[in-house]
């Protein structure tokens, strides 16, 4: 029985085990991903000798965490394995594991910093090969080191797109175009109320400033307003279509990069029955928790993207809240204090709130059709999940509409589909999405061979 | 080739085979990363018979789901969190026992 | 409002009862506390299996002496599985080709034969296969598997839209079914039954001659709350669905030894249950939640899974998707309750062991009982008249 398992080696994890180590407890952390760093520093493969990789200004703190984290030999690092169960049983918890490190784990606490998810938003021609998240191509460049092709368009309403557009230009790629929905007044409008405040924590502001001078000089076409339609090819993706002043617009692409936003992870927390809310304004769930990270389920915290997607610099000080936290309660001595990383988070607020005003996809979503597929897995398209809400009594919920058609019933647990689910549930019943019942979170959490359970 | 060369030193290639064809790929790499270098985007098709490819490549969305062939038998995994290695078999579709 | 017959539960019982009642004209009401089929009628496994268990097989035993009359219920089932489709007017996933109950060694075989002849005897025509022509029917079965007994009406449905089908038609019938309406409260009121209702914020009531409690693992406590004692106990489950595969079996598996059921969906996945045990929540004062999805045991799935990639060891690679649970009921004596309640005139149960297997068919009867004012002989052996004396004591309120 290990004293913390950590779950997600990205910065919220990190932060929480540099106080965990310090105080002596015995840490294990467990992620996906051969290497720690999270998605934002997600790590070229250790055979791989990459020059200047990620050297940035602003990933520095990161980049500083992370070293110390694979300095440390204190710390149990179990790469490359998936949480596929989380059960509290009695005082202590216990994880089924699947991959490099498969079995079961037993841990008197939890740290769920399991981060965040491009939010999969279905439109035309969505599961064409070639129509990937932004994530997607951004981990390709970050790790891989590959460019996922050419030509490559990036749409949707999240402003990471600009940061993408210039790393793919960085790697000596080309960009076709940045759509992004929204205007330049509708985003100038959302974010005034916030930038008074957002100036104690500029740089990202200045970031996305230099990224916008530099693509406009890269000659990189960056529409605003332009709304995507959907995608087009013959067995793989060969052209984005767009509305632009007017007018529909067709432009060659290989590679389509789509970010309107991201969903925390939130199948581990819920599968162990932590209490969660409807994240706003992107949606998907977050789970809830007190001023120290501590979520409804005795001995259960939570850091980072889980708790609400807010970025890399909540996500490293809410995993110190965490690790402080976890040595507190735990009787041990945390090297950091409690009451300065709070403040510290807190002072990132008002950034994270322009960027989510910003970056709101809500009003701005792109336009399904009936043929659509809404669930990506058991390829069930809108019209068949309408016929079925139709069908049922104005009150149902999200399970009934899965019971029925089902919607959320493959490979992927409903992590692209459910989000989308609930807003049409409460969009029908005009209520707000959180008052919608969503799936139940099922074992497992990933999917995992039978001989991989029965050993 | 979309691999990034500049400042980049991999390890020799070596080859999978996917689908009965070979393809390069660099130990390190994932079996994702070999396919989309190889402009392979279909990993695998669905109900309808329609191709689809890689869309999170975080092992979030299980599009990216290939058979493995092991010792006893396929399996499925996800080729985002696949490392290639020496002599990985992989297919797009389910392989009749 | 006064109504002839109030149902509670709008699972398979509830509203198959709905529909047969509304047929003969008696307009009945039926409300859930939920949604429809959001309890075990739709978490179940979806099997219809028809072979009798082997506690039917100890000689001298009460069981023994009971498995001619659960054969001859078995084979109303089927006759009344076989209608369905063309009754409810709609397609629902109903497969009945056949069921192997496997065996894995001698000491199984013997067993298997022995049951084989017992249920030749009173009249269900099952079949001892030896392993060959079991891997015949399934060529996937393991190589050990020594024999098996065939029953060629056993099958599957698809758990998930049954439900619907009956409710649907009930409706068309001029039932009334009101969803997320919860039983607040159920009395005796002179010759009739008085329900408090409450449905979204309202609170109601409403009178009616025979109440239904359909209500699964939720009858014990509801009959306790009017001081009544209906033996059942909660028996919380699992089941787990691998991915998709090409066809391959249409067949229901069983196992005469372990606990086991597989088949095959028309999705293509693998449904694997078979009676393996999940834990209930707690409530504080640790008495366990009715309402809370129970909680699964890792050690119960390893099991499961175990015993099913033994007898077809290809399952050993595919992917599980997902686990479930779900809670049903067993009775003291391990048969159904269904019927009235002698101390209780109009108040009727129908919950206890088999039920989506048996649940379209004792539907049918419970609403023949109300109808025609008689207990089916047929169902006899399940009439909660076994267990009158446990509310000898009762005074009902």
């Amino acid at each position: 029985m290990i004293d913390i398992a950590i779950i997600g080696g990205g910065p919220a994890g990190q932060a929480a085990a540099r106080q965990t180590l310090a105080a002596g407890l015995s840490t294990t952390m467990i992620d996906e991903q051969a290497r720690p760093g999270g998605q934002i520093l997600r790590q070229p493969p250790a055979a791989f000798a990459v020059k200047g990789w990620m050297a940035g200004r602003l990933y520095r703190p990161l980049r500083h965490l992370l070293a110390q984290t694979e300095a440390d030999t204190r710390l149990d690092w179990r790469g490359s394995t998936s949480v596929a169960g989380i059960e509290r049983i009695a005082d202590h918890f216990r994880l089924t594991l699947s991959g490099a490190h498969g079995g079961t784990l037993l841990a008197r606490r939890v740290l769920i910093a399991a981060g965040c998810y491009d939010m999969p938003v279905a439109m035309p021609g969505w599961t064409l090969p070639g129509v990937m998240s932004a994530g997607a191509v951004q981990t390709m460049l970050k790790s891989q080191q590959l460019v996922a092709g050419q030509p490559i368009v990036l749409l949707g309403s999240h402003p990471l797109l600009l940061v993408l557009a210039m790393q793919i230009l960085d790697a000596g790629a080309e960009v076709a175009a940045v759509l992004m929905p929204q205007t330049y007044g509708r985003t100038m409008r959302a974010a005034l109320p916030h930038l008074a405040g957002a100036m104690f924590a500029p740089s990202p502001l200045i970031a996305a400033g230099a990224a916008m001078a530099r693509l406009r000089l890269a000659g990189v076409p960056l529409m605003m307003g332009a709304r995507p339609i959907g995608f087009t090819g013959d067995g793989r993706l060969e052209a984005v279509d767009y509305a632009w002043r007017g007018r529909t617009h067709r432009i060659a692409a290989q590679v389509a990069a789509v970010s309107y936003g991201f969903l925390p992870q939130s199948d581990l927390p819920r599968q162990v029955g932590a209490a969660v809310r409807w994240a706003r304004p992107a949606g998907g769930w977050e789970t809830l928790c007190d001023g120290a990270m501590r979520s409804s389920v005795p001995g259960l915290y939570v850091a980072g993207e889980t708790t609400g997607v807010a970025g890399a610099d909540a996500a490293m000080a809410e995993g110190e809240i965490a690790g402080i936290a976890i040595a507190l309660d735990a009787g041990a001595q945390p090297a950091s204090d409690m009451a300065r990383a709070q403040a510290r988070r807190a002072r990132l607020q008002p950034f994270i709130d322009l960027l989510r005003a910003v970056a709101d996809p809500r009003d701005v979503w792109p336009q399904a059709t009936p043929e659509t597929l809404l669930c990506r897995c058991e390829d069930i398209s809108v019209a068949q999940v309408e016929a079925t809400m139709a069908r049922l009594s104005p009150m149902a919920d999200a399970s009934a509409v899965k019971h029925r058609c089902r919607i959320g019933m493959g490979l992927c647990q409903g992590r692209s589909c459910e989000h989308a689910l609930v807003r049409r549930i409460a969009a029908a019943q005009g209520c707000d999405p959180d008052a919608v019942a969503p799936f139940r979170v099922r074992f497992p959490a990933r999917p995992l061979t039978v001989d991989e359970i029965i050993g | 080739m979309s691999r990034i060369v500049d400042g980049v030193t991999r390890p020799a290639p070596i080859t999978v085979e996917i689908d009965g064809a070979m393809i390069p790929a660099h130990p390190g790499e994932t079996l994702a990363a070999a396919m989309v270098a190889t402009e392979i985007y279909r990993m695998r098709d669905d109900r309808s018979g329609a191709p689809r490819g890689l869309l999170c490549n975080m092992g979030t969305c299980s599009e990216c789901f290939v058979w493995i062939a092991m010792e006893d038998g396929w399996r499925r995994r996800r080729a985002c969190l696949t490392p290639v290695e020496d002599g990985l078999r992989i297919a797009t579709h389910e392989v009749p026992l | 409002m006064t109504h002839e017959v109030l149902i509670i539960g709008g699972g398979l019982l509830g509203c198959a009862a709905a529909w047969h009642l509304a047929r003969a004209g008696l307009a009945p009401r039926l409300i859930e506390a939920r949604g429809i089929n959001a309890g075990a009628s739709g978490q179940n496994a979806g099997s219809l299996h028809f072979q009798i268990e082997r506690r039917f097989l100890e000689p001298g035993g009460t069981a023994h002496a009971q498995g001619g009359d659960i054969v001859r219920l078995n084979r109303l089932a089927i006759e009344e599985w076989a209608g369905l489709e063309d009754q409810l007017g709609r397609p629902l996933d109903i497969h009945m080709h056949g069921g192997l109950m496997l065996a894995e060694n001698e000491a199984d075989l013997a067993l298997l034969s022995l049951k084989v002849a017992r249920e030749n005897e009173l009249g269900l025509p099952t079949q001892l296969l030896s392993g060959a022509e079991a891997r015949d029917l399934v060529p996937r079965l393991a190589p050990h598997i020594c024999g098996a007994a065939w029953l060629a009406q056993e099958g599957h449905a698809n758990p998930r839209i049954l439900a619907d089908a009956f409710a649907d038609a009930a409706k068309s019938s001029g039932a009334s079914i009101e969803t997320q309406s919860r039983l607040l409260d159920l009395r005796r009121d002179g010759d009739h039954w008085q329900a408090t209702i409450e449905q979204s914020g309202q609170i109601a009531t409403a009178r009616a001659r025979h109440v239904i409690l359909a209500t699964g693992h939720w009858t014990a406590r509801i009959a306790a709350r009017m001081g009544l004692n209906i033996p059942l106990y909660l028996a919380p489950l699992m089941m787990s669905v691998t991915d998709r595969t090409a066809p391959f079996l249409p067949y229901l598996i069983q196992h005469v030894g372990k606990r086991l059921s597989m088949k095959q969906t028309d999705d293509g996945n693998m449904v694997i249950g078979g009676g393996w045990a999940s834990a209930p929540q707690k409530m504080a004062d640790g008495l366990p939640d009715l309402d809370a999805p129970p909680h699964l045991v890792p050690d119960n799935l390893r099991a499961n899974l175990a015993v099913a990639a033994g007898v077809m060891p290809c399952l050993r690679g595919r992917s599980l998707i997902r686990s479930w649970t779900g809670m049903t009921c067993i009775s003291a004596d391990q048969l159904p309750i269904v019927g009235e309640v002698p101390a209780a005139p109009g108040l009727h149960v129908a919950a206890g062991g088999s039920m989506f297997t048996l649940g379209p068919l004792l539907a049918r009867m419970l609403a023949r009982s109300i109808i025609e004012r008689a207990m089916p002989e047929e169902i006899a052996l399940f009439s909660a008249a076994r267990f009158a004396h446990l509310n000898a004591f009762v005074v009902p309120s």
